[in-house]
């Protein structure tokens, strides 16, 4: 093979592994330029059971954003910090839940919006909050037959 | 009558002066890197003899690996109602470990075990002692070139594996088991992180990608000159380096979630 | 015409071996070894096999180092030298190894010209000429674009001949340049050695098993025995007192220099 070809064929090896390596990178590890969303909010909660970094942020079962971070805060509950698409508008009484997805799936945050005129802006945090069901206390209630405690 | 403790002192001391001349020749490799002239013509040479040529296994075996996992992961995921998660299984068992891992076996066998058997054969024919009579030096004309294409080579070829067996296991899961193509994509892109997965995959791929060049380059050039010697730097070339990556392997593993 | 030193020429010396030791392990190969070469003539090294001829041709282009001793090349003290000097030493030497040693990935055309492309700052045409015209001397035509795989014998350790004198060295070493090749071949070498010799005034050092070419080639014979060097030209080595030395040549080896001198021709 001439030489020139060669380097045409290295060329094309190098841009096929340079694309899946793109691939692998942006879509499959979701790595973005300019963020996910940008509009950042928080929620405390009691209970974030399985929840994780990345967890998807649903409304209405479509994906809006995801967890960012999550922290105890200084009465010891748990800040968790959402970053969704800067076009949304949600009341200040949006209220944030914890929910399972499927029987063993993975743990999300489900936005319902609330009735209130006013917009929640940039940076605020959640009134409203649902902690993740605890499993044990909910077998245990209905074994000793007494209220489930739930906030 | 050897003495079995002075024989395993023997053993290790030659194991420890063995490790000291790799690091020397792996030092003596860095340095020329800085040395000019810059063989720009050589080292894509390199890069066609070890990446090149290795792409049509590469995508063949990740295909292979791919559709393997999408069978297991599906049939035990199935037993808890999780065959949702398939992708999720699928892509970070390969990204994190498979990938690089595989790709660094199997270039090591193709790629590594030719360099070692191509440099020790010029050993042999005194073509390195031709090098030196021309005041060329053999490290930075020959090993150089190829180390520095490994390095290079290494995490384009993991790449290509990782989503030609993303792709495999996708064909399984979707077309053969039914499991429902975007949910399989899903699965995978939210279960991936960019840089706790994608980035330690490439950085494994990129050590893996040097050590195997170091070491194949060394042995073919500390190789005796002659038939016998080439064979031995080649077979130990490849079990030297594959012990080398499943060790190494564990160590950046370890590291990088940290 | 026997090829013996003109005797009112001063002939200096262009290599040599002082005091030389060198053993691998417990075996001894040179032991308190001395000779030389002279500027401008023929040496061909001589001796068993495993006497050390190779040896001594590499420490010549200091790729062999001895255990103690001096050696000097072209008046540089080898052993004060280090690789920046032993480069400036080697640019006046070309090496013709025994299988060639052309690089197995580079075309003939590469591969002779590669000194020049290390070392010089010649253009790709001037290369091409220069090229071009060691390969002509050799005889070589038409094999530019070939692979060294792809050549014969003889034509291989030409095209290695080629490059071992594109830089115009000053001294020629060869290791074994006749071994493995067939007659016609092997007057090929040693008629292009020869002519490198006179008309070029190229110092050749040669080491031979082949006793015929050697005999008409060389000025002076080194004999390596008994891990020591015996120097002497061709007739002095035949008539010398030492019968191992005139068993080493051989009767046919005596009686061929006697044609030569008498100036009969070689059959």
């Amino acid at each position: 093979m001439q030489s020139s070809q060669k380097d045409l064929v290295v060329g094309i090896f190098v841009m096929l592994g340079l694309s899946a390596v793109a691939y692998l990178s942006l879509e499959v590890g979701g790595m973005s330029y300019s963020g996910p969303g940008g509009f950042t909010m928080t929620a405390t909660f009691d209970e974030i059971g399985a929840l994780t970094p990345r967890a998807p942020v649903v409304i209405s079962g479509v994906k809006v954003g995801q967890v960012t971070s999550i922290n105890l805060d200084d009465d010891l509950r748990a800040k968790v910090v959402l970053d969704v698409r800067p076009d949304l508008e949600l009341s200040i009484d949006t209220s944030a839940s914890i929910r399972t997805s499927g029987l063993l799936g993975n743990q999300y945050i489900a936005l319902e919006p609330g009735g209130e005129i006013d917009l929640i802006q940039d940076g605020e945090s959640l009134d409203f909050t649902e902690s993740a069901l605890n499993l044990e206390k909910l077998i245990g209630a209905f074994i000793h037959g007494s209220d489930v405690e739930g906030d | 009558m050897a003495n079995p403790i002075s024989e395993v002192g023997r053993q290790t001391l030659e194991m420890l002066s063995s490790f000291g001349r790799v690091t020397l020749f792996a030092s003596d490799v860095a340095r020329n890197l800085f040395r000019p002239p810059v063989r720009f013509g050589r080292t894509l040479e390199a890069i066609y003899d070890l990446g090149v040529l290795s792409v049509v296994l590469i995508a063949t075996s990740g295909f292979a690996v791919g559709a393997v996992l999408g069978l297991q992961g599906y049939t035990t995921l199935v037993r808890f109602g999780a065959e949702e998660s398939l992708g999720a299984v699928v892509g970070l068992s390969l990204i994190r470990e498979l990938g690089p891992v595989l790709t660094g076996l199997l270039v090591t066998g193709r790629a590594g075990s030719s360099v070692a058997a191509e440099i020790g054969t010029m050993v042999a024919t005194e073509q390195l002692d031709g090098l030196r009579m021309m005041s060329v030096n053999p490290v930075h004309f020959v090993a150089l070139p190829k180390a520095l294409a490994m390095t290079l080579v290494m995490p384009l070829l993991s790449a290509i594996f990782t989503v030609c067996a993303i792709f495999g296991g996708y064909v399984v899961g979707v077309e053969l088991l039914g499991l429902d193509g975007g949910t399989y994509l899903a699965s995978l892109e939210t279960s991936v992180d960019f840089r706790e997965d994608v980035v330690g995959s490439i950085l494994k791929a990129v050590i893996f990608g040097a050590l195997v060049g170091i070491i194949s380059t060394y042995r073919g050039y500390s190789s005796e000159p002659n038939a016998a010697g080439v064979s031995r730097a080649t077979t130990s070339t490849v079990v030297i380096a594959s012990v080398t990556i499943l060790f190494s392997d564990y160590f950046i593993t370890a590291l990088w979630g940290v | 015409m026997s090829a013996s030193a003109n005797v009112t020429e001063t002939i200096e010396s262009h290599v040599t071996f002082d005091s030389i030791f060198l053993s691998y392990g417990t075996r001894d190969v040179f032991r308190d070894l001395a000779c030389e070469m002279l500027a401008r003539r023929v040496t061909v090294l001589m001796g068993a096999s495993g006497a050390g001829k190779s040896t001594l041709l590499r420490m010549i282009g200091g790729l062999q180092r001895p255990d103690r001793g001096h050696i000097s090349v072209a008046g540089q003290a080898l052993q004060e030298l280090d690789e920046p000097g032993l480069a400036k030493v080697r640019k006046r030497l070309g090496m013709l190894f025994q299988n060639g040693a052309l690089l197995d990935s580079m075309t003939i055309f590469d591969n002779v010209a590669l000194p020049l492309r290390e070392h010089s700052s010649l253009t790709e045409a001037e290369i091409a000429t220069a090229v071009r015209e060691r390969l002509d001397a050799v005889g070589l035509e038409g094999v530019e674009n070939l692979l060294p795989g792809e050549l014969s014998g003889g034509m291989l350790r030409r095209a290695a001949l080629a490059r071992a004198i594109v830089e115009d060295p000053e001294i020629l070493l060869c290791d074994e340049p006749f071994s493995g090749l067939d007659p016609p071949n092997v007057e090929r070498i040693e008629a292009l050695l020869t002519r490198l010799n006179r008309e070029r005034g190229l110092t050749v050092i040669v080491t031979s098993h082949h006793m015929a070419s050697s005999l008409r080639m060389g000025h002076r014979l080194v004999l390596l025995r008994n891990n020591t060097a015996i120097s002497g030209t061709p007739e002095e080595l035949a008539t010398s007192d030492d019968s191992e030395i005139r068993d080493f040549l051989g009767a046919d080896g005596v009686a061929y220099l006697k044609t030569l001198s008498s100036g009969g021709t070689s059959e």
